[in-house]
């Protein structure tokens, strides 16, 4: 009992990264605009469908260069066009513009690339377990893991490091004053959301190699990643990825035990935090930090 | 937001504008009065087309459509044009599928309803069209209770039960694998059906359950359930789900290399899943439940080659279930020479299906007080690649369910008819 325990803690890291890695794009998002994408998981898909319609051209390891970019451009789009309007607005409008576009663009993936599901291929390299007695360690999940860490490295270098990733930290505290230092605010807030999309094309394609691809793809990994938020702390990247990599261990110990509670689990722990910590594990009222 | 415009007072002009739609619908109203006396004969489809069974819903969809035309082209019913109004039921909400049943029924005043792929959302429905005395065909709904326990005069149900699933494909796996049997069961009354009827296979040819974890529908992520059934060093992993579930599973499955180590299994499989599969996770033996690949069965070729025409990809079981089951519905009426539900459910009661609805090798009927499709089903097993890109099963044999089947009693089906 206590090995199948370990197996399924290690197991929930590794589950708990990939919500980590939807969840810091959502994180981002919300951090400087203030606005909850609902279409994070429609983004997500298009990142899958991306990687499948370029695989055949460039393989597996161009598709996952060149579709998170994609994505990030389809976002940076939408940014201009839909969201940015919607700023000066009551939270809500963007909250129902996002989630009426979490439709638009699960039924535009069904209209381009048709409903039923389709295989995707991933190196052979990747899809066999690296050892028989570490079995659930698979090289394909040691892999996303791997490019995972690395995404996070890379995004926290990207606002500790460089000038526009300060200006992104600055912008959450207090974005008022950092226009009127002279920051082109909405320039800020377009890039800040491509960065947040990029996250969710980069995680669309990790996922397309481990599930089926079907337009619904997002749908079931969405809340997840909602919840990892919450539970890390609003304002929190790193609590953020904390949130994630909790909620993927506390869903794989409740499966030991009572495998029907596993997805409720992650709620109870998100509502037993909010009860405690309403701010959530790291995160703090009115602060925005790494 | 500037609303100004909402609260100016009528103009002129918009009293123009209500002043001619008055006239225009004036006009038009005698002709629909008119018209009410050829009404259509209405199919009204309680399935889903979003969520897990997107796929399966729409495939059925399809068969119906061909059905609709085929029977349209031959004289309509009872002399009359039959026309499908389609309503989403969700894949998972029976609160959804239930409302939708009532506007189908109430608003819409079907004649037949139709639906649903998930056995959860076919028996809430068939309690409303049991209330309502409405006629029900379940497409592809397995559940055991929907032509057993909670069986209904008005309700006939064309896909094979649970029971019939696992009969067919059980004692082979028990002979041929082991004795330990570990299962992965969706959370619904599908899959407990699936268990229920393992379990009893199981005790039948002295074989054991060495575990079952009841997962819920929709979950993405079977790593942990999979690190369990490693555990349990069972013989054959069997794994219930279906829909995008199943294509989740057998991928992850792979993955783990769990198929090296253990015989992969389960009840049945969709052709929609196989072909969501890349080619190394077409693994597992199955059963399934129609097969576009019947050389030399009468008007199966026919069958495909409209499908393709319309779809570009072969038909699949759901495919059949959908097109089988309006089928179905005209030839009650036809034959009861009314769509009055008790005659139509009077004609159908022991119905056998003529070849052209059928399109297998043996016969297919509606069994007599009881109402399951009872015809041929196909075990084998997955395949990277046949004689066609389509062709992903192997059929290693074909079985008459009349010889797996439960008898009307076993299944604990009391019908009790109208007087």
């Amino acid at each position: 009992m206590t090995q199948l325990v370990l197996f399924n803690i290690f197991n929930g890291l590794v589950i708990g990264a990939f919500y980590a890695l939807m969840a810091l794009g959502l994180s981002l998002i919300i951090n400087l605009t203030n606005v909850i994408n609902f279409a994070h998981g429609g983004f997500l898909a298009l990142g899958a469908y991306f990687a499948y319609t370029l695989d055949p051209y460039i393989g597996f390891w161009g598709a996952l260069i060149v579709s998170p970019f994609l994505a990030a451009i389809v976002g940076l789009v939408v940014e201009r066009v839909l969201i940015r309007p919607m700023y000066n607005r009551d939270p809500l409008y963007s909250l129902l513009l996002t989630f009426g576009l979490a439709f638009v663009l699960q039924d535009s993936v069904r209209f381009i690339w048709g409903a039923q599901g389709l295989p995707v291929n991933t190196p052979a390299i990747l899809n066999s377990p690296l050892s028989a007695s570490l079995f659930f360690l698979t090289g394909y999940r040691v892999f996303m893991v791997a490019l995972v860490a690395v995404a996070v490295a890379v995004l926290f270098y990207v606002l500790k490091k460089t000038r526009v990733g300060m200006r992104i930290r600055a912008g959450t505290l207090d974005l008022e004053m950092v226009s009127a230092l002279g920051v082109d605010v909405r320039i800020l807030r377009n890039l800040n959301f491509g960065l947040g999309i990029f996250f969710a094309g980069l995680a669309g394609v990790l996922a397309a190699g481990m599930l089926g691809l079907t337009p619904t793809i997002g749908e079931g990994l969405i809340m997840p990643s909602f919840v990892a938020v919450i539970v890390g702390g609003l304002g929190s990247l790193v609590g953020t990825l904390l949130g994630g990599l909790l909620i993927g261990v506390a869903a794989g110990v409740v499966t030991v035990f009572y495998p029907s509670a596993s997805e409720a689990c992650i709620y109870v722990i998100m509502a037993i935090v909010l009860l405690f910590r309403p701010y959530g594990l790291l995160g703090e009222k009115g602060g925005t930090k790494l | 937001m500037d609303d100004k415009g909402s609260s100016k007072g009528i103009s002129r002009r918009t009293i123009l504008k209500m002043a001619a739609t008055t006239g225009a619908a004036a006009i038009v109203s005698p002709r629909i009065v008119l018209a009410a006396g050829e009404q259509p004969v209405k199919f009204g489809i309680d399935n889903p087309l979003t969520g897990t069974y997107a796929i399966t819903g729409r495939n059925e969809l399809h068969g119906m459509e061909l059905a609709i035309q085929t029977i349209n082209a031959k004289g309509g019913i009872l002399g009359r044009e039959a026309k499908l109004i389609v309503e989403d039921s969700t894949s998972g909400d029976a609160g959804v599928a239930v409302q939708k049943a009532h506007k189908l029924i109430e608003r819409d005043k079907v004649d037949f309803l139709i639906g649903n792929v998930n056995s959860g959302l076919t028996e809430a429905i068939s309690q409303v069209a049991y209330a309502k005395g409405v006629f029900l065909l379940d497409p592809g709904g397995h559940a055991d209770p929907i032509t057993g326990t909670e069986c209904h005069w008005d309700v006939f149900q064309t896909c094979p039960s649970t029971t019939l699933l696992v009969n067919a494909i059980a004692p082979s796996l028990i002979k041929r694998f082991g004795k330990k049997f570990y299962f992965l069961v969706p959370d619904y009354a599908f899959g407990h059906g699936l268990l229920d009827a393992y379990n009893v296979n199981l005790k039948k040819y002295g074989a054991i359950n060495v575990g079952a974890d009841l997962i819920p529908l929709g979950t993405n992520d079977y790593s942990s359930y999979l690190i369990k059934a490693q555990a349990a060093s069972p013989d054959v992993i069997v794994i219930l789900q279906n829909g995008e579930d199943q294509t989740n599973v057998l991928k992850q499955t792979v993955q783990f290399g769990l198929d090296k180590r253990f015989h992969i299994a389960g009840a049945n499989i969709e052709l929609e899943t196989l072909e969501a599969l890349p080619p190394e996770a077409r693994i597992g033996n199955w059963v399934i439940e129609w097969y576009w690949n019947q050389p030399g069965v009468a008007h199966v070729q026919e069958f495909v080659d409209a499908i393709k025409k319309k779809t570009g990809r072969v038909p699949t079981a759901r495919t059949w279930f959908g097109h089988t089951s309006i089928h179905a519905c005209a030839l009650a009426a036809n034959k009861a020479k009314s769509l009055e539900p008790l005659k139509m459910a009077r004609a159908l009661d022991g119905l056998v299906l003529p070849p052209e609805v059928s399109l297998q090798s043996g016969p297919a009927a509606y069994r007599a007080n009881q109402h399951g499709l009872i015809g041929t089903l196909w075990a084998g097993h997955a395949q990277a690649q046949g004689s066609a890109p389509d062709d992903l099963f192997h059929v290693d044999v074909t079985i008459d369910s009349n010889t797996i089947a439960p008898s009307v009693a076993e299944t604990g089906c009391k019908m009790v008819w109208p007087s």
